[in-house]
């Protein structure tokens, strides 16, 4: 892990110094690029293991969905909100279920993120002005609620079982695929897949319902 | 670390630049095509300065967008106005590695399969980037802050969200045939059962049309119909910024070409070739020749339906998609499960 231990801290030190001394970004990022260099040079046994994938996509995750909430500008908030559904997908494809990896960048990043970007670019919406901190009722649930979900991650992280999970040969060839994914859909849980279908069309008619009524 | 790790990545390192390589220089030399077979058709010379026939004037248009100007809006939104080509660039080339161009190559001792990667999911991989490439396209004409950009832009998302169904609808006959998303699979299939054109045209054809509308070419360029929009969505785009969508879009035709000739014209399945007694490097080479004259078939296609037929009104567009190929599509498919499931296929 020092591989990405490393990489971070560099981030987060090209960061710091555009953020402090925004003059030269140019000198930032080429010190910046050379550092990470030299630690992939140094700790390049790194690369192998799924560990360091697993940390870099996690950490992007965690990254793109702070911005989500945090950037004033809604196109780059809904960018962002792509990426980590992309990094979704990656963990997926880490965890060997290729299908629903590529699935799920088809649905969520190709398919319900266009409607996204489409509704932000047919409102013309003008950058907001950031993240407003709430009063009252709203800062306290959500202090209460954060160091609650914090204490609830540690709990994980100290009961975890290893992480075979996501070891290279632990499931069969036949895992993930389009065929046992398949097989699963329409074999074992064809109930659930055809009542989620039909629960799909009923919501489809009724938006279509609600929007013609307006109409006239 | 797996002892075989390094020369799988050597390998494979070796057929991405191929690709990368070969898919620029089809990339310059289709600009070329398209000018050359554009004079031919509206009775005028073309391009024939540069070299013979005009033969170097890609590379002039190239040291010529390196050298221009690259301007940035001043109320443009800088990173993503930045960002924009990279995102439509990107997938363009990424989307041929999953698309086997020939069979195995026997090399040093190795057998080397001619495809970057097989997937399992490869088709459902190509539809997955080809459909993020749509950012690309949205966001140049929302962060240049033009209005005609924008309206491009806008235009653009909606019809390359229309045409994706009917495109993923008219392949799923392909699939059904098959049993399986595998590209390697759709072509070996073919190889003993036939080619799927043979008695799939009508999803052909679904696929050629949903595939002109998915790359923006005309008779579907609205998104950049210059007698309305300027340039659509990248009228403010200049130098290499400006050609990158170019590249794209033709890139975005190679894929769209050799996808059509992987699905239903055999891929890179020559007949016959087997009673020539050919060794197999040999027989490896002619067939992937053969794929690419395949594929060049379909990019003169491309052209040569961009200088024959004008542009389609916006609703005209919206009317063909969704009334039209969408519900031929669905009818497409139950004929061909019809047909599978008679065990006639």
């Amino acid at each position: 892990m020092h591989l990405l231990t490393g990489l971070v801290i560099v981030v987060m030190a090209a960061a710091l110094v555009r953020a402090v001394a925004p003059g030269k970004p140019i000198l930032t990022a080429i010190a910046g690029g050379i550092a990470a260099a030299a630690l992939l040079v140094a700790f390049h046994q790194d690369l192998a293991g799924t560990d360091f994938w697993a940390g870099t996509i996690g950490f992007l995750a965690i990254l793109s969905a702070l911005i989500v909430v945090i950037h004033p500008n809604p196109m780059v908030s809904v960018l962002s909100l792509i990426l980590n559904l992309i990094c979704l997908a990656l963990f997926y494809l880490l965890l060997q279920a290729q299908t629903l990896a590529i699935l799920q960048v088809i649905v969520y990043a190709g398919a319900i993120m266009v409607l996204f970007v489409f509704v932000i670019m047919l409102l013309n919406l003008r950058a907001e002005e950031g993240l407003r901190i709430g009063r009252g009722v709203q800062r306290w649930g959500a202090i209460l609620g954060g160091a609650g979900f914090a204490a609830l991650l540690l709990w994980a992280l100290r009961h975890r079982q290893g992480h075979a999970w996501m070891e290279p040969g632990r499931h069969a060839a036949e895992f993930g695929t389009a065929g046992s994914l398949g097989g699963l859909l329409f074999g074992q849980y064809v109930f659930a897949t055809e009542a989620a279908s039909v629960l799909l069309i009923a919501a489809m008619v009724g938006a279509v319902l609600l929007a013609k009524r307006r109409l006239d | 670390m797996d002892p075989r790790l390094p020369a799988l990545l050597i390998e494979s390192s070796a057929k991405i630049a191929l690709i990368f390589f070969v898919n620029l220089t089809a990339v310059a030399y289709l600009t070329w095509l398209e000018r050359r077979v554009s004079a031919w058709i509206q009775d005028r010379r073309g391009p024939n300065r540069v070299g013979p026939f005009g033969l170097l004037q890609p590379l002039a248009d190239g040291i010529k967008f390196i050298f221009k100007e690259a301007i940035t809006p001043p109320q443009a939104h800088v990173v993503l106005y930045l960002l924009a080509p990279v995102i439509i660039f990107v997938p363009a080339m990424a989307t041929f590695s999953v698309i086997p161009f020939g069979p195995t190559l026997e090399l040093f001792g190795r057998t080397i399969p001619l495809h970057v990667a097989d997937v399992d999911s490869g088709v459902l991989v190509i539809l997955g980037l080809s459909s993020l490439g749509v950012y690309g396209v949205a966001l140049a004409g929302w962060s240049s802050n033009n209005k005609y950009s924008l309206l491009g832009g806008l235009r653009s998302s909606a019809q390359l969200i229309s045409y994706e169904m009917a495109l993923g609808f008219s392949i799923v006959g392909v699939l059904m045939a098959t049993g399986s998303l595998r590209l390697t699979d759709v072509v070996t299939h073919q190889m003993e059962h036939g080619w799927n054109i043979l008695w799939q045209f009508p999803g052909f054809l679904i696929f050629l049309i949903s595939a002109f509308a998915e790359t923006n070419r005309l008779p579907f360029d609205l998104p950049e119909a210059e007698s309305e929009l300027v340039a659509g969505y990248h009228t403010e785009y200049s130098g290499m910024r400006f050609s990158m969508f170019y590249m794209a879009e033709y890139a975005n035709m190679i894929t769209a070409s050799a996808l059509a000739v992987t699905m239903y014209f055999g891929g890179y399945h020559v007949p016959g070739l087997q009673a020539l007694n050919l060794s197999p490097n040999l027989a490896a080479i002619v067939q992937v020749a053969a794929f690419a004259a395949k594929t060049a078939v379909f990019l003169f296609i491309y052209v040569w339906v961009r200088w024959t037929l004008p542009r389609f009104r916006y609703d005209q567009l919206m009317n063909l998609g969704w009334k039209g190929l969408l519900p031929l599509a669905m009818a497409h498919i139950l004929w061909v499960a019809f047909i599978v499931l008679m065990g006639w296929a």
